[in-house]
């Protein structure tokens, strides 16, 4: 018996080990899961509240929720306006975000703490903050409040916190300075250096980075409904208040996609990064080979 | 003509002198190394000349054309780090044509260039790996060649050995000599090894605290070194502490030795000889041997001499002669390359004897 070697453990204890962490990992899956059977059973079955039970677990399953509230043109025009949004807000936010991840780490690095303060005060400064911070500019910026995208860099900043801080993982793990250094000795300019070999180099940094922005696009309410944008979680609010029903399908659905995004997410990011593109090695000509031998 | 010039060149960090006064001058073809401890600023002039930082005093130029104003990637120079510094992304071959596609040349001529640099470092097969499937020898291999590739005006080298083992640095070293000298680059290589630069170089700038100490073939620091510094900087110096007598006679333990200086009469002074000008005989000063390093054919022996009660490393003795632990010997001092110093200098010039 291989278990006599450990004669210091003793066996009980080491079985316990083991079932404890079992247990809590079907507690909280049970946790997270069991609300989310319940959501659906709401929003999936045509049976009155009321009779939702053991007994009618199995009846009338439908997507007729659902379906009544895609063919709702609402629906529609909200998606199109948060994905606009998501979009411009992942835009706003490798564009800005990743050159200044960037500047910090190579010209500022005493900076980087204090910057790193900065991001995450969206986070300690609640959403309804922000929004009084609009109304009291409101008069004057009207112009610019009446764009649905407007939005964007609301949301870049309420994901800042998110985004700021893959960036800046990302940029301690490689060896940044002498890759730009590198890059520049051989004729890189800033945007080469930056799109050739950084980004390359950052890429699950910033794919992670961007769906953080778009989850953070897709949950968020309080500034959308502050600033009367009809976004999707607005959209799911007021329609849920009509019909509780569809309303609570497009609570799943944008529950099940989000969760769907993270373990994308996590499956692009865990793959080695090398591009796939082979080289050819063709034009190796002899002449060539000759002029540097003699 | 590339030769490179640094004229009274100074850099600060803070209250920090990394550079003071700091004027060399490379000149074509050439393979001039910076040569001192770490944090003599002898990197940071190396970053000066390839534009990572900027002097706060002083000129530099390259072929008569002044470089201050011009930015790194304007600079045509190649580079080779310390640090492993091939792009991970790209593959061997991807990261030699980096350079060329910065210049915008045609994929035909880059491929061509690509393949004469891999040939040059004989790495022609390797040409499709990615940098983390090569060992750290290749590595530096791929980025000599990738900084050669652009055909730069000057190489500049930031200690590209010294991440390597022992054998692979002996190696890289001479191939770097071979391909220097082969193809005329003048090349600035910066290191702390002195046997490196000694044997890389065709001169040697020592340097200590933002300043060259002395700037000379590697005999020349090496046999006449200008001051204690660099005679203690550069190989091994025995220290015998002395007392100058009249004319150009110095009394060292019971005996006299003729130097080729004259201290005045009295005068506390140091003799500094370097190990290979001891020799082991039947005459000179007795002492017994404290420990023998093994060199192969030859055998350093550490000697402690009875009447000084000092330490002396004697070099060259034959590993056959078998000389043990505890035997007793005789030390005989050739006066003849002896350097000396007055003992109050700290650090003072040393004058050749």
């Amino acid at each position: 018996m291989t278990r006599s070697n450990h004669s210091s453990v003793n066996p009980s204890l080491s079985s316990l080990a083991r079932v404890i962490p079992t247990l809590v990992l079907i507690l909280s899956f049970m946790f997270f899961v069991a609300p989310l059977l319940t959501l659906s059973r709401y929003a999936l079955q045509n049976v009155p509240t009321i009779l939702l039970g053991w007994s009618t677990l199995f009846d009338k399953w439908s997507l007729s929720g659902l379906t009544k509230a895609f063919s709702d043109p609402g629906f529609w025009d909200a998606l199109t306006i948060t994905l606009r949004l998501a979009l411009g807000a992942v835009a706003v936010t490798l564009v800005l975000l990743v050159p200044t991840a960037i500047w910090v780490h190579l010209r500022l690095p005493r900076a980087r703490a204090f910057i790193e303060f900065l991001t995450v005060l969206p986070f300690m400064i609640p959403a309804i903050a922000l929004v009084a911070g609009i109304v009291v500019v409101k008069p004057h910026v009207r112009w610019f409040l009446n764009s649905d995208l407007s939005l964007i860099p609301f949301y870049a900043v309420l994901a800042l916190p998110f985004t700021y801080r893959s960036l800046d993982s990302g940029l301690r793990a490689i060896p940044l300075h002498t890759l730009v250094e590198a890059s520049r000795s051989l004729g890189g300019g800033w945007l080469t250096t930056i799109v050739k070999v950084l980004v390359p180099n950052l890429r699950s940094a910033i794919i992670s980075a961007t769906f953080l922005t778009a989850a953070v696009v897709i949950g968020e309410f309080t500034i959308a409904n502050t600033l009367l944008k009809e976004t999707l979680p607005r959209f799911q609010a007021t329609y849920t208040g009509r019909e509780p029903q569809g309303g609570y399908g497009l609570n799943l659905l944008i529950i099940v996609v989000t969760i769907l995004i993270f373990v994308a997410l996590n499956w692009l990011t865990r793959r080695p990064s090398l591009p796939r593109r082979p080289f050819h090695h063709s034009s190796a000509t002899a002449e060539a080979n000759q002029e540097t031998s003699t | 003509m590339n030769h490179l010039d640094f004229f009274d060149v100074a850099k600060y960090f803070g209250s920090t002198t990394a550079l003071e006064g700091f004027s060399l001058q490379v000149e074509e073809g050439e393979l001039v190394t910076l040569l001192g401890p770490s944090g003599c600023g002898k990197t940071t002039a190396l970053r000066i000349a390839a534009g990572f930082e900027r002097s706060d005093r002083g000129t530099i130029s390259l072929g008569g054309n002044d470089l201050g104003s011009r930015p790194a990637h304007h600079r045509n120079m190649g580079m080779v780090f310390q640090t492993y510094s091939l792009f991970p992304n790209m593959t061997v071959a991807q990261n030699i044509e980096f350079g060329l596609r910065t210049r915008k040349m045609d994929s035909r001529s880059r491929h061509q260039r690509c393949s004469e640099v891999l040939e040059l470092v004989q790495l022609s097969s390797l040409a499709n790996r990615f940098p983390h499937q090569l060992s750290g020898g290749q590595q530096q291999r791929v980025a000599l060649a990738r900084a050669l590739a652009v055909r730069p005006d000057v190489l500049l080298l930031d200690e590209p050995l010294s991440a390597l083992d022992a054998k692979v640095r002996g190696s890289l070293r001479d191939e770097i000599r071979n391909l220097q000298t082969s193809l005329g680059m003048t090349t600035l290589f910066v290191t702390h090894d002195q046997e490196e630069a000694l044997a890389i170089s065709d001169r040697v700038a020592v340097m200590s605290n933002g300043r060259i100490e002395q700037f000379g073939s590697p005999v020349e620091i090496y046999r006449n070194p200008c001051n204690s510094f660099v005679a203690r900087f550069i190989g091994t110096m025995n220290q015998f502490p002395a007392v100058a007598m009249d004319g150009d006679r110095v009394q060292l333990g019971n005996r006299q030795l003729v130097l080729k200086h004259s201290f005045p009469v009295g005068e506390d002074i140091r003799i500094l000889v370097r190990p290979e000008d001891l020799r082991l005989g039947s005459d000179g000063y007795p002492g017994s041997v404290v420990r023998t390093v093994f060199q192969g054919a030859m055998s350093q022996v550490i000697v402690r001499l009875d009447v000084l009660d000092i330490l002396v490393t004697v070099g060259g003795v034959r590993t056959d002669d078998d000389v043990s632990v505890g035997q007793r010997v005789h030390v005989e001092v050739d006066a003849k390359q002896a350097l000396c110093e007055s003992a109050a200098e700290v650090p003072g010039d040393v004058r050749v004897a």
